[in-house]
Order: structure tokens, then C-alpha cells, then sequence
């Protein structure tokens, strides 16, 4: 069955541009095979007696290199490695690096997703705020100096204006070692891009007819907001969404390596590659795995990301 | 014009305004009273506590607080907790070690960056391309010290040289030459490594701004009337296309201090961002502060600057 070209929606073309785009096709394969990846390895490493478990501490077994077969003779029965073999090799401790990577795998998902998912939120509510009721006017009593556009805006160019590494650093180190620490501080640190996209959209989304329609037959300005402005925008944060989880993985690894990452027993891809370091002559399996299985993740969601912002910018087409 | 400096300094001074609360508010974050320090934190102890309350004044009103701690810190009498000298003292002094390094660094990144982003964007979708495309993307992606590892085996095993700090250890009075070209043999890792992100995502932003250029309706009308192919590229696309660049001469200041935190780290480099690591360990919070707020606000400074480099360029601006 062919369709006439013409009558194809815009996010129908922007799918086909990105299908042709076969760098993008193969993060997006590999971000799904990610997502498998860390949801298998929790659900096989979780709970009392987890089928790989990547706590189980084997000394007779220490820095075993990959495909090594465990020490029968040393080693407790039931603490061997359901494999027969230590697919990825052990740590310093003997634990199972394969299991640690799965375990890891899932951390290391949620610190970017959380991350990203409070930016977004936080980068909507703002940038939404300051497109559509930014004329409003704050103050005390009858001074109003300050409309709510130049507070957000200058909000952002504050945000903007700290180093946010070290920012990040600065707040993980204050406050008490916790994974939601970490999580919660990169997201507040960077709401910025994704606010400054949705303003900018709303501001010159909300002359057009189709919004003033909508006012015309009396939509209140939250429905307004949500049902015609935010889905008319959600094509950049879209794409900022997921080069951010890329971001946030990679400043999660930089944490760990200057030692304010997700603090132990949990695993991360990042704690994984850090602890690794010292052991770097010795057992360089425990820097190369971690460190590449990074590099490839985040490569990954940066070529989905990429993708997705040459599919919905018509202006990038083949001219 | 003179109208619009005015005005861009007036929101400038407003951000600075800001950015002072918000440096002086991560003090608040650290607990405050006694009575809220929580023994599961190892991060924070009673004796740092009193010193922090001292420091910092935390039993004056909040207003006395915020006067207080930029009056010392202007005048130079907050002093480390460390070793009790000025902080801005300090700062200085550290800022020199790391100027050579952000010199050199800089440069890489204009040299290499600028041809990169421009030969792939005229060549779009060749070869060439394609595969700058991963490679950059790969830069992009991998976590900056497991790279800078990489990079140190790599050259210690093969080259069997010293690479890590200022100069060679216990290599002094060997004459001014000798020490010069151990200097300069020094800076050449860290530099080239640091460098590499920027390298990687400056070429981006180069490469889509050309090809939004390239697209443009001026260069297609070029092109019309039969313009060499040179022409049309290097003397209308080009001086457009790099435009919007002059405004990153002013973002270069702020660059001293922030993603130096993990290079320096790694190279044992004695420069403001090892500092400002030292200082995170060590509980220096004089330290810590001053040093997000310097950066806040030469970040300010640098998009003061910038502005008024766009306004000189470009004359759309200036009406």
C-alpha cells in the first residue's frame, strides 16, 4: 500500500528522516539493549539469594582475569559463580565483575534517568512559567518591578554562570554520601537548556492563530499550556532529555573517580571504573570493561539524541 | 550603543547580585547548629562544625552574615581553614600554574576544532564525515580520566618517560634549557587530553552552524549567479558561518577553573583546580566558596564580553 507523501503527519517524517540516519538507528538499538541489560541485571541480582550476586566476597579468587575458572578447592561451595566461570573476572575482593556490571548497569540507568527527569521537570515548569505568564509582574505592595521573564531568565544566566562540575562536587561533598544525593544535585544543575528552549518555543508559539483560538473560546491558561503549547515543544527537550542522560552518566563517572560518586555497597558503572584505577597493571580488565561498557552507553543515547535533533529540524534536510 | 552596553551591564549587575546569594547560600547547605549534626555523616564532625559556625558567622542575622563574608573576602582577610592564609592569596597563586596549561589547551582546541567543523560540514555525509562524526562522537562520549589513563600507559610503556606534575621529579639545576623543554614536555599530555572534548564539541557546534549557513537563501543566490565554489564558501559562507564564535573569546576566562578538576587531579598538576579538589577533601570551605563565586563571576564577565564582541560584529544587533 503507498500513501500519498503530503498527507504523512510531521512526527511520521521526522521518523522517516531519522530511520534513514543509520548512526542514530544503531544508538537507539543500543539504548534499548541498555535498557534490557539493566533490567535483566536487576532482576537477577536483587534479593536474598540472587542468581549472580555481585556482593559475594571470594578472597581464594581475587583479580581473576575474564573466562577464569574459580578455585574449586578454596572456595566455599555455595558461594561459586552459577556460571562455572567468571565471565568478566573478579575484583580485588573476588567478587564477580559480570554481576556487578548487571547490578551497576541499573544504577547507573536510574542516576541519569532521575537526573534528567527532574531537570525536565524542572526545566518545563520554568521555561513554560516564563513563556507564557512572563509579562506578570512580582513585587511587594505596589512595587512591581520584577516580571516573572526576568526573574526565570535571570535565574538561568545564574545557573549558567557556576562551573557545574564543580558546583555538582561542591554540593555532593557538603551534604551526607547518598545515591539520591547525587541524582537530585545533577538535576538541579542543569534544568537550564531545557528551560531556555521551551521559553524561547512558547514565546513564539503563543502568537500564533491556533493559540489565540484556543483562548478565544476561553481555555484556561493551564490547559492552554499543557494540551496545545508543551506538545507543540516537546520535540528539543526531547532531544536535551537524552543527550542529558548521556551528560548525567558521564558526571556520574567524573563523581566517582574524584570519590563523591554512589557510594558502596551499590555499584555503578562509574564506581566500578574508579575502583578499578588502582589495579590498572595488575588487572586491567577492571578499568577497560567498565570503562568502555561508558564509553559505549553513552555514545549511544549521544547518537539517539543527535538523531532525533536532525530529524525534527526540518532546516538540516537533504536540500 | 552606548545605550546598549548600559543595558547589558544593568543585567549583568542584576545576575551578580544573584549569583553573590547564591555562592553565600551553599554555606547554609552544611549543617548549621549543633544540634543537627548527624554522627552517620562522616563528612562533617563537631570540631568542623565550630569552626564553620566561626568562619562564617552563623549566629548573626543572615543579612550581617552575607555582608560580612564578602567584605572579607574582597579585602583578603578570609583566610583557609587549612593553613589560615588568604584565600584569595591562594586562588592566585594556583591560577598561575594553571594558566600555561589552560594557554596551550585553548589553543589545541581553536586549531583543531575550527578546520574539523568546517571540512566536515562542506563535506557533508562523505566519508570524511561520517567517520569524523564517530570519532568525535566517541571523544565526546568517553569519560575524560579513563581516556587520560589510556593516554598515560600508552605513553609511559612505550615512550618510558616521566608525564605526571609540573617537571621531572628530582630533575633540578640542569640548566635553564634542559628544564624549559621538561616544562614544556610536561604540559603536553595534559593539555592534548584536556583538550580533547573541546576539541570534539566545539567541531560540532562549528559543523551545524556552517551547514545552517550553507543552507541559507544568500548562499543559494551565490551559487545562482555562478560564483566559484571557492568563493561562495570562504567569502560568504565562512564569515557568516563563524560569526557567532567571536562571542566565545569572551567564555574562554571562565574556562581556568572549570573542567580542570579532573585533569589536574589526574597529572598532579598544582593548578585552581586541584585547589579547589584539595580544598572539597579537606573541608576548606573559605576555599570551596570563594572559588565557585570567582568562577560565577568571571563566567559574568566573560558573557559580558561576549555581548559586547556580538554587538561590534554584528550590526543587526546594535539598532
Amino acid at each position: 500500500m503507498t500513501r500519498d507523501p503530503r498527507s504523512l503527519s510531521p512526527s511520521r517524517l521526522a521518523w522517516r528522516r531519522f530511520r534513514k540516519n543509520r548512526a542514530a538507528a544503531l544508538g537507539m538499538a543500543a539504548v534499548a539493549g541498555f535498557f534490557l541489560f539493566a533490567l535483566v541485571g536487576l532482576a537477577i541480582t536483587r534479593g536474598e539469594r540472587p542468581v549472580l550476586d555481585p556482593r559475594e566476597v571470594r578472597l581464594p579468587d581475587k583479580l581473576k582475569p575474564p573466562l577464569a575458572r574459580p578455585n574449586r578447592d578454596a572456595v566455599p561451595a555455595r558461594s561459586l559463580p552459577r556460571l562455572g566461570i567468571y565471565l568478566l573476572g573478579t575484583d580485588e575482593l573476588g567478587r564477580d565483575v559480570f554481576a556487578r556490571m548487571l547490578s551497576g548497569g541499573f544504577v547507573s540507568l536510574s542516576v541519569g534517568f532521575v537526573a534528567v527527569g527532574i531537570a525536565v521537570a524542572l526545566g518545563l515548569f520554568l521555561g513554560g512559567l516564563a513563556g507564557y505568564y512572563g509579562r506578570w509582574r512580582i513585587g511587594l505592595g505596589r512595587l512591581r518591578l520584577l516580571s516573572v521573564d526576568t526573574l526565570i531568565t535571570a535565574l538561568i544566566d545564574v545557573m549558567l554562570s557556576f562551573p557545574s562540575f564543580f558546583l555538582i562536587l561542591t554540593v555532593v561533598a557538603v551534604l551526607k554520601p547518598s545515591i539520591w544525593n547525587i541524582m537530585i544535585v545533577i538535576g538541579l544543575t542543569s534544568w537550564e537548556g531545557t528551560a531556555r528552549f521551551v521559553r524561547a518555543e512558547i514565546l513564539s508559539l503563543r502568537e500564533q492563530e491556533f493559540i489565540q483560538a484556543a483562548q478565544a473560546v476561553g481555555a484556561p491558561g493551564g490547559r492552554v499550556i499543557l494540551r496545545h503549547l508543551l506538545p507543540n515543544s516537546v520535540a528539543p527537550v526531547l532531544v536535551s532529555a537524552t543527550l542529558g542522560v548521556a551528560g548525567a552518566i558521564l558526571t556520574e563517572s567524573g563523581l566517582s573517580f574524584l570519590g563523591f560518586g554512589v557510594p558502596p555497597p551499590d555499584a555503578s558503572w562509574g564506581n566500578i571504573l574508579s575502583d578499578g584505577k588502582r589495579y590498572i597493571f595488575d588487572a586491567p580488565w577492571l578499568t577497560v570493561i567498565p570503562g568502555t561498557a561508558i564509553l559505549i552507553v553513552v555514545l549511544a543515547f549521544n547518537l539517539f539524541g543527535e538523531g532525533l535533533r536532525e530529524a525534527f529540524n526540518p532546516k538540516l534536510r537533504e536540500g | 550603543m552606548v545605550a546598549f552596553v548600559l543595558r547589558a551591564l544593568g543585567r549583568k549587575l542584576w545576575t551578580l547580585l544573584l549569583i553573590s546569594i547564591v555562592s553565600f547560600g551553599v554555606i547554609h547547605l552544611a549543617p548549621g547548629q549543633p544540634s543537627q549534626i548527624d554522627p552517620l555523616n562522616p563528612r562533617f564532625t563537631r570540631e568542623q562544625l565550630l569552626r564553620y559556625r566561626a568562619a562564617f558567622d552563623l549566629d548573626k542575622p543572615l543579612h550581617v552574615q552575607y555582608r560580612l563574608f564578602y567584605q572579607r573576602l574582597l579585602t583578603g582577610e578570609l583566610l583557609s581553614f587549612k593553613d589560615n592564609q588568604p584565600v584569595l592569596g591562594k586562588i592566585v597563586e594556583r591560577a598561575w600554574n594553571s594558566f600555561p596549561l589552560f594557554v596551550v589547551g585553548t589553543m589545541l582546541v581553536w586549531c583543531y576544532a575550527f578546520p574539523l567543523g568546517i571540512a566536515t560540514a562542506f563535506r557533508r555525509n562523505s566519508l570524511f564525515d561520517r567517520a569524523t562524526t564517530l570519532v568525535v562522537f566517541a571523544l565526546i562520549s568517553v569519560p575524560g580520566f579513563y581516556l587520560s589513563y589510556l593516554g598515560i600507559i600508552f605513553v609511559v610503556q612505550t615512550l618510558e618517560v616521566d608525564v605526571i606534575g609540573l617537571r621531572t621529579f628530582g630533575r633540578e639545576g640542569v640548566g635553564p634549557l634542559p628544564e624549559l623543554m621538561d616544562r614544556t614536555w610536561h604540559l603536553v599530555l595534559p593539555s592534548l587530553l584536556g583538550a580533547t572534548a573541546g576539541i570534539a564539541v566545539l567541531s560540532r557546534y562549528v559543523r551545524s552552524q556552517m551547514l545552517e549557513v550553507i543552507g541559507s537563501d544568500y548562499v543559494r543566490t551565490a551559487h545562482a549567479k555562478g560564483l566559484p565554489e571557492d568563493a561562495v564558501r570562504y567569502r560568504h559562507a565562512l564569515r557568516n558561518g563563524l560569526l557567532p564564535f567571536v562571542t566565545m573569546l569572551g567564555l574562554l576566562i571562565p574556562g581556568l577553573i572549570g573542567g580542570s578538576v579532573i585533569f589536574e587531579t589526574i597529572f598532579a598538576w598544582p593548578g585552581i583546580g586541584r585547589l579547589g579538589y584539595e580544598a572539597i577533601l579537606g573541608r576548606d570551605y573559605p576555599v570551596v566558596i570563594a572559588l565557585n563565586f570567582i568562577a560565577a563571576v568571571l563566567t559574568l564577565l566573560g558573557t559580558l564580553v561576549s555581548d559586547v564582541l556580538y554587538m561590534l560584529v554584528d550590526p543587526r544587533i546594535r539598532l
